[in-house]
């Protein structure tokens, strides 16, 4: 039963390429800051549900400490960073991606891809990760850069809307935000720039959500797990610029292309899965060769919606700036969304990306996030028959990963349905019940 | 007559059974699984082949199985042991809907089919907590054999409630309780009470089907199977050949590819 070996092609095309590029000056331009190369301010943001686009109305530039410790993970040179915080005293179970952080500062802020500038601005923002807010706390305490909190309340509506009143909570909020933005930079608001930035966002959003739609299709012409992540950096860290529009403009086309030739990632697609919970950084490719063996592509991911989810119609409204910021940071978001809603995602997946399986990849190191993804199984397995797979290990952290035993739960996981199959195909050649 | 084998090279011991065309049992072997698996996947095969006076010859087909089972070099296939703990109980028990293995390192819930498939299953985490090693580890810190350990946490009066299921501390926590005098079959009740909670906890999320059956190594032992069957409320299948599952269901496998000659999965 077990397959075949791992077959080398693996998509890298345009998408990875130019990506690598945007990312590449995206870092040099942050080393200049660090540098004092470059006058320009930044902001280090949260990735979930942040309010990227006043930050670049501003002309400053977005830091992403998660991005950041990510790609470091991702050179699996996380530990020494995690380690330097655990001796300062962060506990062995807390968030691997602070203590990272944490570390990197400890580090003088030099990644393997560049330099972190320090924050002229920590700008928090609340939605949902109570540990994530005492992060920037301790930043701020750390390195003295002035922090911010925004404070998102928490959906509660079973539609997954917001209300008016924490609409006008996030603006008022947004408000006082542009007063300290002006003051830091020493500029007023440009509200034409903002709308500018805003119209940007929305055509990128536009355009990631057709992209996401493409999956839809046999085979996926991309793996929306492992693939997404390439295209999440310039989403994220490049959003509302003109770069990023430009970006999903050739990813559209280049991915639009490869359906239309009934391309995929692998040679042949077996198994569509919807995978659920962020990837172990430090051992991708062995991870993705895990289920590339069985010819299993991500169809969905709600990873790829931990900074928005446009797949289901949001979009930035240049109309209405501020509430449309607001709207993003409330409800398009993974995190700050209840446990009803993300099943009600995750469903959406399996029955209209036409899904054989969910796998459940949940993170040792972030209880909050992981924190019922026991019930998340038993919900799809039982009430949905849906067959799910629930493996640990962690995003950033190296010592939570076991190959040999994560390797052995997808094996197992995709030998059952492969035996289930074949026994199925029998059946109905034998003229029974499938 | 042609045979098929299956070899389960598993964290703590390796275990190979030859079955005959029809499926019968016609040698098994086990032996320590060392730091050569590949070595100990040959000898395993050897000595099953000697037990039952065939020669490597006359094996049809052999399937690899346990966490060494990429290392069965002379495999023509491998799998999980998962799939082959499913096979092999239900073989053993056809009316199977659920297996309980506990094995060295790691314990796992089974839900099959009608027809020996899995459709489901539950692990404990990368942590080996109520694993066969707790067993293992407790039976040293009360300086006993562990085959010894079943039969006499059965003579238990007063049976103590052990605060962890950690492989590592449960030593400290049974030093503590012989410091306290408490008596040595107590506290071996509660060692089984402890890995039996656990154990029903991961039945729970699979579903608990009857008829149940439990397998790996551990189902030797007469007080895990008791304290299985106690918190389950239900009885439990235990075969002579428990041990052996593994390896059965892989030479199961082994059996179906070699008479379907052409029906390789993947």
């Amino acid at each position: 039963m077990s397959p075949a070996a791992a077959p080398e092609i693996r998509y890298q095309g345009k998408v990875h390429e130019l990506q690598k590029e945007l990312m590449g000056r995206y870092y040099a331009e942050l080393t200049d800051i660090a540098k004092g190369r470059s006058e320009k301010k930044n902001a280090h943001l949260l990735i979930a549900g942040n309010p990227v686009e006043l930050v670049r109305a501003f002309d400053m530039v977005p830091v992403f400490p998660e991005v950041n410790v990510l790609q470091i993970a991702a050179r699996k040179a996380s530990l020494p960073l995690i380690q330097k915080a655990e001796e300062l005293g962060y506990a062995v179970d807390n968030c691997a991606y602070v203590k990272a952080d944490i570390g990197l500062w400890q580090s003088g802020y030099e990644a393997p891809y560049g330099t972190v500038p320090k924050a002229d601005l920590l700008l928090c923002n609340y939605v949902g990760c109570n540990v994530y807010l005492n992060w920037f706390e301790h930043l701020a305490e750390l390195t003295g850069a002035p922090a911010v909190n925004i404070d998102i309340p928490f959906i509660r509506s079973a539609d997954g809307e917001p209300s008016r009143e924490d609409i006008a909570y996030v603006v008022k909020q947004l408000e006082e935000l542009i007063a300290q933005l002006e003051r830091i930079t020493g500029k007023s608001l440009d509200w034409k720039r903002l709308v500018r930035t805003v119209e940007l966002s929305a055509h990128v959003g536009e355009m990631w959500s057709e992209i996401k739609s493409l999956t839809k299709l046999r085979p996926a012409p991309y793996d929306a797990y492992f693939d997404s992540v390439t295209m999440m950096a310039v989403l994220y860290c490049l959003r509302g610029t003109p770069e990023a529009e430009t970006f999903f403009e050739v990813a559209l086309a280049d991915l639009k292309e490869r359906a239309a030739l009934k391309q995929g990632p692998l040679p042949e697609e077996r198994f569509r899965v919807v995978i659920e919970g962020p990837p172990p950084w430090p051992f991708l490719r062995v991870f993705r060769d895990m289920f590339t063996r069985w010819g299993a592509v991500a169809v969905a991911s709600t990873y790829s919606t931990v900074g928005g989810i446009w797949e289901f119609g949001f979009r930035h409204d240049p109309q209405h700036p501020l509430e449309s910021i607001a709207r993003h940071m409330l409800s398009q978001n993974l995190c700050n969304r209840s446990f009803l809603q993300r099943y009600d995602q995750m469903e959406r997946y399996v029955n209209e990306w036409d899904a054989d399986a969910v796998v459940i990849h949940s993170v040792k190191s972030c209880r909050l996030f992981s924190a019922g993804q026991g019930d998340m199984r038993e919900y799809f397995v039982r009430e949905k028959e849906v067959p799910t797979l629930l493996i640990e290990s962690d995003l950033e952290d190296p010592r939570y990963f076991s190959q040999a035993q994560l390797r052995n739960r997808i094996d197992a996981f995709f030998e059952a349905l492969t035996q289930r199959r074949i026994t199925a195909a029998a059946d109905l050649a034998a003229g029974g019940v499938a | 007559m042609r045979y098929a084998v299956g070899v389960d090279v598993g964290s703590t011991q390796t275990k190979a059974v030859l079955v005959d065309e029809k499926g019968q049992i016609v040698a098994r072997s086990l032996i320590d699984t060392g730091a050569y698996l590949v070595r100990a996947a040959e000898r395993s095969l050897e000595a099953c082949l000697a037990e039952a006076g065939v020669s490597r010859n006359d094996v049809g087909y052999a399937v690899g199985t346990g966490y060494g089972r990429f290392k069965v070099a002379f495999g023509d296939d491998q799998v999980t042991e998962i799939s082959c703990h499913a096979k092999g109980a239900w073989h053993l028990f056809p009316k199977t809907r659920t297996v309980i293995d506990i094995g060295g390192q790691d314990t796992k819930a089974i839900k099959v089919s009608d027809r020996g498939e899995v459709l489901d299953f539950a692990m404990n985490d990368k942590c080996a907590a109520g694993s066969g090693r707790f067993l293992t580890n407790s039976a040293e810190a009360l300086g006993m054999d562990v085959a010894e350990i079943g039969a006499k946490s059965l003579e238990a009066k007063n049976p103590v409630r052990l605060s962890t299921v950690c492989t590592i501390f449960v030593e400290t926590d049974i030093l503590s309780y012989l410091a306290s005098g408490k008596k040595t079959e107590d506290i071996l009740s509660g060692v089984h009470g402890a890995i039996g909670s656990r154990t029903v906890a991961l039945v729970r999320r699979v579903g608990a089907e009857p008829e149940i059956t439990f397998t790996g190594g551990v189902a030797r032992n007469i007080g895990m199977v008791r304290s299985v069957q106690e918190k389950l409320g239900l009885p439990v299948n235990v075969s002579p050949d428990s041990h052996y599952t593994g390896a059965l269901g892989g030479a199961i496998f082994a059996l179906e590819r070699m008479t379907a000659g052409s029906q390789v999965l993947a």
